[in-house]
């Protein structure tokens, strides 16, 4: 490799991406979604809009409502319109949870009978509307319990004595940022890089590259490292934000952080020059590209479900992806802290490693000196 | 007229051309839709549980066959507490159980007793959802005469089905992400070719021929999205409709053309493809997180929600849920369309006006 001819080539392309307003989309659209989702994507559900019907007007009842009024997790509101008035709520989205309270519940409950309270949950999101169900369940079950306690019942309990790792305080930010960086760092370089060859074949200035003798391997470096120079940037900037803006803790090893994410980087521009290899013009390798990245990037990274529940094909495309293995290392670093301890990490290191080699090798491999 | 037809002819013909396009847009509306409904499941499932016992075993094991598909995996036996740690730092356990040597004994004198758990909390809404069936066994397993009793009815979608939700979620996302993308590179080519300034000098009337080659990306996007319904929606994952097949469709339609809007829009601002790609996902990306396909809106940011009442893609996403799940009547839908229309109709004259101009 003739390094004075990638100096030239690699400059010629900086002073191109510099020049056009490119550059400000460069640092400006991983921050922007970083930032966007971090505040914007929620999984915990706060708030929820809860109607609650007291046919008892009891000492106990109130009790159980007042329970719910309490709760951060619901917006309560006594609904005294009727049954059919607050399910029609729920049909036009309005409310998303129902809780009817019966008639004889004090009674029955403090002569032990079987009681049964109604509820109905808006499950049109369907997430959503488990993760309601398993609050009302909580709530419910749990100022039973204490009634019966009260009563004088003299019944053996189970507690739950949990220790929350990695994410004490159950925050959605710790949960979900270092997954956003995972997301960011496949989607923006291979947006750009992606383009870089494929723009040239539709307009046809790959003549240049066919025709000068500049061998294949110094014209992808040539092509990729200003990409790889300007991406390394965003490494530091995304962890700022993580850190100072989100207030994620980081208890790993910065240098691992650093270097992982360089090698990932490598892997996403591999990804979008694959592309930009295979396809013939832009549009498809803009449309194919923000199609591997964007959905994979959500789904198999780990942000909305671990890989541990996968089961079926969805875990075996989780592994196919690099996506997961890079999470790991983030969720490692911010939250765990084990670093090069854990063997997992290691060998997820070494199976990014590899990943990065068969890209490039492949990419080398398709790309054509000539003509077609 | 003539003219409008013409136009959209040359451009459906030049789509079609590009096999490799074609054969694209239609692993985005089949495969896509196909994987993102059938392998993503967002509530806890097969949640992995693993458990040391010093108990002895005879309760620890009854309190054990609770745990059953489809929401947790089959329990593992560890040696070792270190071992057992070692899985949930590695991920590969999510709750960890430690049945200790009081338990049984404890609970058989009628006495309080704990059971410690390790919970992995990285996913925290996972963790949560976890916990909270965790106590619910607890609960349910020491009482089972516990006079208090929970008949849930989850509406609209009884089973909380994920497949089909998320396959329209997904379906949504990639017509907001084609027809603005396709929509956007029409124009700019021309504009890199430098044959848009001539077409805009040309004595034919410039508004009929964007309005042809917007609609031309339209029509694409339609056949997508009756490709994807029939097939993925309604053929694979048999999802039963409650609303109005039609107002679906209605709706579909206007959301396209606010999505080419969108497209006209940046096509007006980005000078080639290359901007398109990063300004396509700068506004896309956006309008569709905040939509509230991920998250419900009124538990974002007060900003962002505010925000998310220009995002045309929630009237959209709102308005298909309304059809699909709640079967609103096909008058109540308004909300929807009107939002779809007021947004779309601004997005696509501001877009309409700033692409009809000489550069």
């Amino acid at each position: 490799m003739k390094l004075g001819v990638v100096k030239a080539y690699v400059l010629k392309e900086l002073t191109e991406i510099i020049r056009s307003r490119l550059i400000i989309m460069v640092y400006l659209m991983p921050t922007m979604v970083l930032v966007l989702f971090g505040y914007g994507i929620r999984m915990e559900v706060t708030s929820a809009r809860t109607l609650i019907i007291d046919n008892d007007q009891s000492h106990y009842s109130q009790l159980l409502v007042s329970k719910f009024e309490h709760s951060k997790y619901f917006d309560a509101t006594i609904e005294k319109r009727g049954e059919a008035k607050a399910l029609d709520e729920i049909h036009k989205a309005k409310s998303d949870i129902l809780i009817i309270i019966p008639e004889s519940f004090e009674k029955r409950l403090l002569h032990r009978q079987a009681t049964q309270i109604g509820v109905f949950v808006d499950a049109a999101f369907p997430m959503r509307g488990s993760t309601m169900e398993s609050y009302v369940k909580g709530v419910v079950l749990d100022a039973a319990s204490q009634m019966l306690e009260r009563l004088g019942g003299n019944v053996p309990t189970i507690s739950i004595n949990q220790r929350t790792l990695f994410n004490q305080a159950m925050r959605d930010e710790d949960a979900i940022v270092p997954g956003l960086i995972g997301l960011v760092m496949l989607i923006a370089p291979a947006i750009l890089s992606a383009l870089l060859i494929v723009k040239e074949k539709e307009r046809g200035t790959i003549f240049n590259f066919y025709a000068s003798p500049v061998s294949k391997g110094e014209f992808i470096a040539a092509k990729l490292i200003p990409v790889f120079l300007l991406h390394s940037i965003n490494i530091f900037i995304l962890f700022l934000w993580a850190t100072y803006l989100f207030e994620v803790p980081f208890r790993g090893s910065f240098l691992l952080y650093w270097l992982t994410s360089e090698l990932y980087l490598v892997i996403s521009l591999s990804i979008g020059m694959l592309i930009s290899i295979i396809t013939r013009t832009q549009i498809v390798a803009v449309v194919l590209t923000v199609i591997v990245t964007i959905i994979p990037g959500f789904l198999y990274s780990g942000i909305l479900m671990p890989i541990s529940s996968m089961v079926g094909v969805s875990r075996y495309e989780a592994h196919v992806f690099p996506v997961m293995y890079y999470n790991h290392i983030l969720y490692d670093v911010f939250l765990v802290g084990e670093g090069l301890a854990s063997s997992k990490t290691v060998t997820y290191i070494f199976i990014l490693a590899l990943y990065a080699f068969c890209m490039l090798t492949l990419g080398s491999f398709l790309l054509k000196k000539e003509l077609r | 007229m003539k003219i409008f037809w013409a136009v959209v002819g040359k451009e459906l013909l030049s789509f079609i051309r590009s096999w490799q396009l074609v054969f694209v847009v239609l692993y985005a509306f089949s495969f896509e839709v196909y994987i993102a409904g059938s392998g993503i499941e967002l509530k806890p499932r097969n949640i992995a549980v693993g458990y040391i016992d010093a108990s002895g075993g005879g309760l620890s094991q009854k309190f054990l066959s609770y745990f059953h598909a489809p929401e947790f995996l089959e329990p593992i036996l560890f040696e070792s507490q270190e071992k057992l740690s070692q899985a949930v730092f590695d991920k590969e356990i999510m709750v960890g159980l430690v049945f200790d040597d009081t338990f049984e004994q404890n609970f058989r004198k009628n006495h309080h007793t704990s059971l410690h758990v390790l919970l992995d909390a990285t996913a925290a809404s996972q963790a949560f959802t976890a916990l909270s069936y965790l106590q619910n066994i607890a609960i349910n397993f020491t009482a089972r005469t516990f006079p208090v009793e929970l008949v849930t009815h989850k509406l609209f979608n009884e089973n909380a089905d994920n497949h089909t939700f998320m396959a329209l979620t997904e379906l949504l996302s990639i017509v907001t992400l084609l027809s603005v993308i396709l929509t956007a590179v029409v124009f700019v080519k021309e504009k890199e070719d430098g044959t848009w300034d001539i077409m805009l000098l040309m004595p034919v009337n410039a508004k009929i021929i964007i309005l042809a080659k917007s609609f031309s990306q339209v029509i694409v996007v339609m056949v997508g999205i009756v490709i994807s319904v029939g097939f993925v929606i309604f053929g694979v994952f048999d999802t039963p409709i409650n609303g109005s097949f039609f107002a679906f469709m209605l709706l579909s339609f206007l959301y396209a053309f606010t999505g080419t809007g969108i497209g006209l829009f940046i096509a007006a601002i980005a000078k080639d493809v290359m901007q398109v790609a990063q300004l396509s996902i700068v506004i896309m990306l956006p309008l569709i997180f905040l939509s509230g396909a991920w998250t419900p809106i009124y538990a974002m940011h007060p900003l962002l929600q505010k925000f998310s009442l220009i995002s045309p893609l929630r009237y959209y996403i709102e308005g298909t849920e309304s059809i699909f799940f709640r079967g609103t009547p096909f008058l109540e839908l308004y909300p929807y369309f009107l939002g779809v229309i007021l947004v779309g109709s601004v997005v696509y004259l501001i877009g309409f006006r700033k692409i009809g101009r000489l550069f």
